[in-house]
């Protein structure tokens, strides 16, 4: 059986960041399905974008600058998943 | 240097108009031109000259909410400003003229210019001194409420209810930290202006 795996996004809901969530969520059901054990979102504030695959955080706003790339979070998924 | 002209500054909607067309958080901007006063003193700086304003704003960004009514409420008192509003998604060939550090959309953007069409100042997004104070006061919140954590972690490791109480705790930061916003938003406009 393989092991589940959590993606979680957390946004900035006073920045107007919907569609990029949107856009990543629906990136991440499309290419991963049911192989991914639930997709969260979390609507935050001051200016958050952050994305963690299992216990990963891919991305950060904060700390990486900007949106991520979908190629790389999914690459992360990937990997996770293969582990 | 922006480039606008008096024919694309006129597609831009009225201060009452931007309100009609707002399909949320009209309340806190209500809320606002109820809650800022103005001395003849304050106003008094943006009667000298006849400016043009060109704003930019979205109706759901707090800064924008928090800011663009103290400069209607100003407008509404000194009639030679001359207010238009743009929304930020619907008008990028504006927006990008002024991005914050050159990369980000940042607003409210709240651009003056003279009769001749000359760009005398621009303010964006809130004074520096505002981000200085809630960064401030930030810290203290996390330094007397130590489940908090870090003020510095991803905060969706923190579980729910201390999620939520946290979040309650930034609201009533950001309250507090009003009436000093609104006083600096007064002054950093008012600085823009005496260029003229």
């Amino acid at each position: 059986m393989s092991r589940p795996l959590r993606v979680r996004i957390t946004y900035c809901a006073e920045c107007g960041y919907e569609p990029q969530t949107l856009e990543l969520t629906g990136g991440l059901m499309r290419e991963f399905g049911h192989r991914l054990s639930a997709i969260e979102i979390i609507p935050w504030a001051e200016g958050t974008f952050d994305v963690r695959v299992g216990d990963e955080l891919v991305h950060s706003m904060a700390r990486d600058g900007g949106f991520p790339e979908l190629e790389m979070v999914y690459a992360a998924v990937r990997t996770q998943l293969a582990a | 240097m922006s480039t606008v002209t008096e024919q694309r500054f006129r597609q831009g909607m009225t201060f009452p108009e931007w309100k009609d067309s707002m399909t949320r958080n009209r309340d806190m901007v209500e809320a606002q031109e109820r809650r800022i006063t103005l001395t003849p003193e304050q106003i008094a700086p943006f009667r000298k000259k006849p400016l043009h304003v060109l704003a930019i704003g979205a109706d759901w960004c707090p800064d924008v909410y928090g800011n663009l009514p103290v400069l209607a409420r100003i407008a509404a008192a000194a009639p030679e400003l001359d207010l238009r509003v743009f929304d930020r998604d619907r008008n990028p060939d504006l927006m990008d003229q002024y991005l914050k550090e050159g990369k980000f959309r940042s607003i409210p953007v709240m651009a003056f210019f003279d009769r001749d069409w000359r760009e005398v100042g621009v303010f964006i997004e809130r004074p520096a001194s505002v981000t200085a104070l809630r960064a401030e006061k930030r810290r203290e919140i996390f330094a007397s409420h130590p489940e908090f954590g870090s003020p510095d972690a991803p905060v969706d490791q923190l579980p729910e209810d201390v999620r939520a109480r946290l979040m309650d705790e930034l609201g009533k930061m950001r309250e507090s930290t009003m009436d000093f916003a609104n006083a600096e938003v007064v002054r950093e406009l008012t600085t823009i202006v005496e260029k003229a």
